[in-house]
């Protein structure tokens, strides 16, 4: 009872700041865009309908999706040896450790893409040394396009990858290494053999993670991309605010939601899978 | 070498061994030197942080000693990282690896010996066979009682014939019921395959009961090495006598000619006449004797102490009567069952206690010049 009071503040928050306005929404995605592009209020599917009509939409879906997972994926295998540093690193360290691998979350995003165009761009400090050295003619295309998504991309999930995987193996026992070695094993057969099987649930965990954040990024894809990379939550964007097509910009915001809440019952499926066998 | 002195000589050597961890006040183990014959069982035995698991974890190369050498079999390991020392470790929290059925555990170290996979899946389950678990072959190490899970970790350890079996408190974390079990199949097993083994433990019961010698430390140097008995019956130091074993503590002057003034007034005959002056005796309870009244000390018994009853203690099998005397608070230890006028006294009843004037252990007040 007491419990219920206390969570009470907070249930109001949700209430407010995210059901209602997701109730909203749905509501929205029902109404009709006229061929005037105004607005009229209805009960239809007709904007469901048409994005899933249309080839268009499912070329974005696949195109996030594959951006997100490989993004993440590289996300995690980056995060992973920081991770195993940070738990190796004596008592003293380990803060400080840990701290630097979290750090650019304590930056605004914005802020990081702007950095990072500054690094990538063509004029942006990567070409420069490259051209001055004559390694290159042309600069790299690096920015305003899927390779920037990427770049800016792993970098902003890796921090969250980091985050996971410090907890996942923070409760992966050391002695079970110091028991591998005293029975022969050298370091790598240690980390191939016990550390990584034990860290998998945590590395799957971090992954799909990165992969729910990345499917809904925004402003990585908005800024690196230059307008020229689409995808899911660009395209909601455009579509509200450009097209000013706000049933289908719902529609679409809400299917957007609906796959995230599979993946994550998808997560809820691998907790269930039964333990690798030796 | 000759074949004579390469029986002679000790299978585990450890040579002023020292490890000082950076920023600690002492060094955690400090010049421990020690000599084991093969086949023999090593105890370390001492209280928390005296230094004998950092000993035991520098022998199996998972701590690198700031001084020493370890030597097996003639062969310096000291620079030897763990995975190429060949020794079977049992961990105080067992360190299964939870990703792999019990076969699976004790077939990794036969794995990455190189062994085939026929060959190890055999020789497995002949080492799960030799702590009688080959029927729980196939569970993973959650599916295991305690018990269970340590009998796994002991086959593991076996499973590679360890040049060197190391048990670091192996039995800690089982209750008490079953401790007593398995410390002697730990024992027979030990004495049957002929490993030589070094056992950590803060037990002194365990350590008397399962060791060929034991090595009583004390913040990190070896106070004494040496069998069972000897460690109970002739302590070397003061803490060994206090450590191992309960004692009564008599305080005094020791005069020349081997008597003993207590602190309370009492004239004892104690032996150990070097060390004339301020001395600390230690009696223990079961070389007290309780006289009847009106009982002369039996022939030889040189001691013979009256007192008061102050508190009895019953623990099922003995009862400790705890006297008032001349030379302080005396322990004497009287079977439950054994019949006397004992049974009756209350508390402030007088009481005749004798000794042998060699059970004093006696040993120079800590504080005075040794």
């Amino acid at each position: 009872m007491i419990g219920w009071l206390l969570a009470l503040p907070a249930l109001c928050i949700l209430g407010i700041a995210f059901l209602w306005p997701l109730a909203a929404l749905f509501r929205i995605s029902l109404n009709r865009t006229l061929d005037s592009g105004a607005m009229e209020v209805a009960v239809t599917g007709e904007s469901y309908a048409k994005l899933l009509g249309d080839d268009f939409t499912w070329q974005l879906v696949w195109d996030t999706v594959t951006l997100a997972a490989s993004a993440s994926a590289m996300a995690v295998l980056l995060a992973l040896p920081v991770a195993l540093l940070v738990r190796a690193a004596s008592p003293r360290w380990r803060g400080v450790l840990a701290l630097m691998g979290i750090a650019p979350l304590l930056i605004s995003g914005t802020a990081r893409l702007v950095g990072w165009m500054a690094i990538l761009g063509d004029q942006g400090l990567i070409n420069v040394v490259l051209q001055g050295m004559g390694v290159i003619g042309e600069p790299l295309r690096m920015i305003n396009n899927w390779t920037g998504v990427r770049i800016g991309l792993v970098e902003s999930l890796m921090p969250y990858a980091v985050l996971v995987l410090l907890a996942g193996l923070g409760r992966l026992d050391g002695r079970l290494e110091e028991a591998a070695a005293t029975l022969g094993a050298n370091r790598v057969r240690t980390f191939f053999r016990v550390t990584l099987p034990l860290a998998a649930p945590a590395l799957l965990a971090a992954w799909l993670l990165d992969v729910v954040l990345g499917i809904s990024a925004f402003i990585t894809p908005k800024l690196m991309g230059g307008g020229r990379v689409f995808v899911l939550a660009t395209e909601i964007y455009d579509l509200a605010l450009e097209s000013v097509n706000w049933p289908a910009a719902a529609a679409l915001a809400m299917l957007l939601l609906a796959g995230l809440l599979a993946l994550l019952l998808l997560r809820g499926v691998f907790s269930w899978l039964p333990g690798r066998r030796a | 070498m000759t074949l004579a002195a390469t029986d002679t000589a000790p299978h585990l050597r450890l040579d002023g061994l020292v490890r000082h961890y950076a920023g600690a006040p002492a060094p955690a183990v400090d010049r421990v030197s020690l000599g084991l014959p093969r086949g023999a069982l090593l105890a370390l035995l001492g209280p928390s942080g005296c230094g004998k698991t950092t000993t035991l974890r520098m022998i199996a190369g998972l701590e690198t000693p700031d001084a020493g050498r370890i030597l097996v079999g003639g062969r310096d390991v000291t620079a030897l990282p763990p995975h190429k020392r060949h020794m079977g470790v049992v961990f105080q929290s067992y360190a299964l690896f939870p990703h792999m059925t019990a076969a699976g555990n004790v077939a990794f170290g036969l794995e990455m010996q190189g062994m085939p996979r026929a060959e190890r899946a055999r020789r497995a389950e002949a080492a799960l066979e030799l702590v009688g678990l080959a029927a729980l072959a196939a569970r993973k190490p959650r599916q295991l009682s305690g018990g269970q899970q340590q009998r796994v970790a002991l086959a593991r350890a076996l499973a590679i014939e360890p040049d060197l079996l190391l048990l670091d408190e192996p039995l800690s974390a089982l209750d008490a019921k079953l401790r007593e079990g398995v410390r002697d199949e730990i024992r027979a097993l030990q004495q049957r395959l002929g490993t030589t083994t070094v056992f950590v433990t803060h037990d002194q019961v365990e350590a008397l009961a399962m060791a060929d010698l034991v090595a009583v430390m004390n913040a990190g140097r070896v106070e004494q090495l040496a069998a069972p008995e000897e460690i109970f019956e002739r302590p070397a130091t003061r803490f060994v006598a206090t450590f191992v074993g309960r004692a009564a503590r008599i305080r005094g002057v020791l005069e020349p000619g081997g008597v003993l003034r207590a602190e309370g007034g009492a004239a004892l005959r104690a032996a150990g006449a070097a060390l004339v002056g301020q001395v600390e005796a230690f009696l223990r309870p079961h070389r007290v004797r309780l006289l009847g009244a009106g009982e002369a000390a039996p022939a030889g018994i040189e001691n013979l102490l009256e007192g008061t009853l102050a508190r009895r203690v019953y623990t099922g099998e003995v009862v400790s009567l705890e006297a008032q005397t001349a030379a302080g608070p005396v322990t004497a230890e009287v079977h439950a069952s054994a019949e006397g006028a004992w049974r009756e006294m209350q508390p402030g009843a007088p009481l005749r206690l004798a000794f042998r004037a060699n059970d004093l252990l006696v040993f120079p007040a800590q504080g005075a010049a040794a």
